[in-house]
């Protein structure tokens, strides 16, 4: 009975499932073609490369329902050094991306009662309180999570994943291998801090290859940093070329689209997605199309994406001839790709991971978008305050007044949560939202 | 309310601000100190007088209102607050330790934008357990005994800086057992903690004379009461351990992370910053230091069973993640254990609510 199980399940995870994602594929293909099933007055259609994205990320998680059969399955934080994995052969879940898949079916509220009428508070992070829900009930929209052999956080995008990961540990008895990763206040991390990060890189491995059964060869891990390297090179290209005006790609089609940097970095196909889209944004650009039909004002977005209201913001401001051209969120996995070395991978991991936007400090970020204002042009800036992210948002209240002072761009705050919708107005978001446009338009 | 015959005297404690004039008089220094890990003894190396700032409670917050968002601690609120009103002038220096999202805000923010007039000294708090964590601390230290040399031109030297530890090893041994001698002493729950807590701002001196006056106080049997154990970041409002002294009931043993969790065991090498890091790593299971879940539960029905305590009060500060993420192990932990537990949410501006004491007195007759 064992055996037919598995052949079932192997044939639907490698064989009919597949199928069926890549016939889903052809048909949306289809109708992108026809120019059929897009209805917005203000926003050009997705890339025809989103589709791909699409499927490859379905293709993820079906292969996720039935991994715990043959593989051995790490969940992990979303800014880790997944290299080691990848190279181990663990198949990869990261519960953070499992969130924003909830946020986005508009299930994370329903999920996050379930968390929260088992104790857990509100004011606690919406997609923690949205996977340990989706743990307690068993519901998904991606079918079936599998379980973890390892926890695997690093806690340089906050410390906020070091108390849910210790949840997850003391409820699934899975070991945690934790990367500290120290907040770097002033403009570089001391060398004390960077080789505290690389000896915890270094001992993870004799606890990782235990777990993976097998051992860490150094010719996969330089090959998977390679890869790695690539695609947020790659990223990082896409996302530049929205200098270009009109913005070929908007930052709403960025935080879906970089669904594959976070979670498949180190694979050859994540590489080739992000050539193919590069190819067809240079192609937009070519035939001057932009994501907003009549773009006006260029947006740079803070902070996290409010994941259940993704569409109907970006339809607000392109109701307005408002673009979001570029994100310090979608920015940050591209940034760092200069840093990976696969020629010295322990010591470039240390130091790759421990400068991401949300491990440096307040000045930083303020740095970072005045640079990004002047390198696309920008004329207004959002800053999401996120309830649930208390890291990128701390130091927005500044931050927004010395943009406004010093740059002579207005930026607006707007309250909200990446996953809880009961964190969001929709009327006051509209009217701040429209005021804010109706400001830029003087 | 009945006096309570066994309550004895309670020795002076100067205020805070004589305390730092006094010491400027000597040509000390004064540091203000944030939550909730930091190495006391070198500060006393360099003659810097330490001074937590654990918000302080019922300050006027609206001034913080202008850069952080309200979804922020009061613990980080208030300490903001306190300073652009002035309230930290007596000090000269600024250390921020890392001890969640929001005080690495706090310190992030104070290095940006506020720039005040002090320096802002930031140390960060290893979270792993593993011997790396307590090589980057002891490293964290050197870093900022390098810093406070610059703030203060001088250089103690290490047998100088060995032996502020050594009189700090023995500080912190007689808060210990202060702490251990709870059930005795003659003091309400509220007195306790109004003592034990001005280990946060006296000289070592006056507060190992403190520590020696209290454990000299006669012991006493006490009045039957209900003992509990108290957990959570910091007793503030103190109005509530008032409450919990009218309501017949005495907090025999704390997990609090500004008392509890920082009675340090005296380190073992003989390099003074690994010493230093060994003992401040050493302290009992603390959420911000990243401590698992069933440590603390073992550490919380450990001092629950050997002071006899009847049921667990967590005072939880609002908006406080590395508490609120334990919370739901921890109480279903306990009551599987037999022992029941409450939790009363607080911001350190609001006085105790009487919803606040009604549930507690529920709680409490429950126990009783």
């Amino acid at each position: 009975m064992k055996a037919l199980g598995d052949l079932r399940d192997y044939a639907v995870a490698r064989v009919v499932g597949p199928a069926a994602l890549r016939v889903q594929r052809w048909g949306n293909q289809w109708r992108a073609w026809r120019g059929s099933g897009w209805e917005s007055a203000y926003l050009a259609p997705p890339l025809g490369v989103a589709v791909r994205g699409k499927e490859m990320v379905a293709r993820h998680w079906l292969a996720g329902r039935y991994a715990n059969r043959d593989r051995k399955v790490a969940w992990i934080t979303s800014a880790a050094p997944v290299e080691l994995l990848h190279a181990l052969g663990f198949f990869i879940v990261y519960p953070e991306n499992h969130g924003a898949i909830c946020g986005a079916a508009r299930v994370a509220v329903d999920l996050s009662c379930e968390a929260e009428n088992a104790g857990y508070s509100r004011d606690l992070c919406s997609y923690a309180r949205t996977d340990l829900g989706s743990l307690f009930s068993g519901r998904t929209p991606v079918g079936r999570l599998p379980m973890p052999d390892l926890l695997f956080a690093c806690t340089n995008i906050c410390q906020t994943v070091l108390f849910w990961y210790r949840v997850l540990a003391h409820q699934l008895r899975v070991p945690l291998v934790l990367i500290d990763t120290p907040f770097v206040y002033f403009e570089t991390a001391p060398e004390h801090a960077v080789a505290y990060v690389q000896r915890q890189i270094e001992t993870s491995v004799p606890v990782l290859e235990k777990i993976a059964g097998r051992s860490l060869g150094m010719a996969k891990l330089k090959e998977t940093g390679t890869l790695s390297r690539e695609a947020a090179h790659l990223w990082m290209e896409i996302m530049q070329r929205n200098a270009h005006q009109p913005a070929p790609i908007s930052v709403v089609d960025q935080f879906t689209l970089m669904a594959p940097v976070v979670e498949m970095r180190g694979e050859p196909a994540t590489v080739d997605f992000y050539a193919a889209m590069l190819r067809e944004v240079d192609g937009r650009i070519a035939e001057g199309v932009g994501a907003v039909k009549d773009e006006r004002h260029r947006l740079l977005w803070d902070n996290l994406p409010i994941w259940y209201r993704l569409k109907d913001v970006a339809e607000m401001l392109g109701a307005g001839g408002a673009a979001l051209v570029a994100s310090t969120y979608t920015n940050a996995w591209g940034e760092l790709a200069d840093l990976i070395d696969p020629e010295e991978p322990f010591e470039s991991m240390a130091r790759t991971y421990l400068y991401p936007i949300l491990n440096r400090g307040t000045g930083h970020k303020l740095k970072t978008m005045r640079r990004m204002i002047d390198q696309y042009s920008l004329d207004g800036v959002l800053l999401h305050s996120d309830r649930s992210c208390k890291p990128y948002s701390i130091g927005q209240l500044d931050q927004r007044d010395r943009l406004a002072r010093e740059t002579g761009v207005p930026a607006l705050l707007l309250e909200a949560d990446h996953n809880d919708s009961r964190c969001y107005s929709e009327a006051q978001v509209a009217n701040r939202v429209a005021a804010f446009i109706e400001t830029l338009e003087r | 309310m009945q006096p309570d015959v066994n309550v004895a005297p309670l020795p002076s404690i100067p205020r805070r601000r004589d305390l730092a004039r006094a010491h400027h008089e000597r040509g000390g220094l004064v540091a203000a100190v944030l939550p909730i890990h930091y190495p006391r003894a070198l500060l006393r190396a360099f003659g810097i007088l330490p001074m937590e700032v654990w918000g302080p409670p019922n300050v006027d917050a609206a001034r913080a209102a202008s850069r952080l968002q309200p979804y922020v601690c009061s613990i980080v609120r208030n300490a903001l607050s306190f300073l652009e009103s002035g309230g930290l002038q007596i000090a000269d220096l600024l250390i921020v330790p890392h001890a969640c999202d929001s005080l690495q805000g706090l310190g992030s923010v104070l290095l940006d934008f506020v720039h005040p007039a002090q320096p802002v000294l930031p140390l960060y708090l290893p979270r792993n357990p593993a011997p790396e964590g307590t090589a980057f601390l002891a490293d964290e230290f050197r870093a900022l005994h390098q810093r406070l040399a610059e703030v203060t031109q001088r250089t103690p030297s290490e047998s100088e800086l060995m032996q502020a530890i050594l009189d700090e090893e023995v500080a912190d041994d007689l808060l210990r057992r202060v702490h251990e001698q709870r059930p005795t002493l003659p003091l309400t729950t509220f007195d306790f903690y109004h003592l034990v807590r001005a280990r946060e701002f006296l000289p070592l001196d006056s507060f190992v004379s403190l520590a020696r006056a209290i454990l000299a106080m006669p012991a006493v049997k006490s009045p039957p009461k209900i003992p509990i154990v108290l957990s959570g970041i910091v007793p503030e409002p103190m109005d509530m351990l008032r409450a919990v002294d009218e309501l017949g009931a005495s907090v025999i043993a704390d997990d609090l992370a500004c008392c509890g969790r920082r009675l340090y065991p005296a380190g073992r090498s003989r390099d003074p910053f690994m010493r230093l890091a060994e003992s401040l790593l050493g302290g009992s299971p603390d959420s911000t230091r990243g401590s698992p879940i069933q440590d603390r539960l073992d550490h919380l029905l450990g001092l629950a069973h050997s002071t006899g305590s009847r049921g667990v009060v967590f005072h939880d500060v609002k908006f406080c993640e590395p508490e609120l993420f334990d919370l739901p192990v921890l109480r279903r932990g306990l009551r599987d254990a037999g022992l029941p537990s409450i939790t009363v949410e607080v911001d350190l501006n609001d006085a105790v609510s009487h919803q606040a004491r009604t549930r507690l007195e529920a709680f409490l007759e429950m126990i009783a």
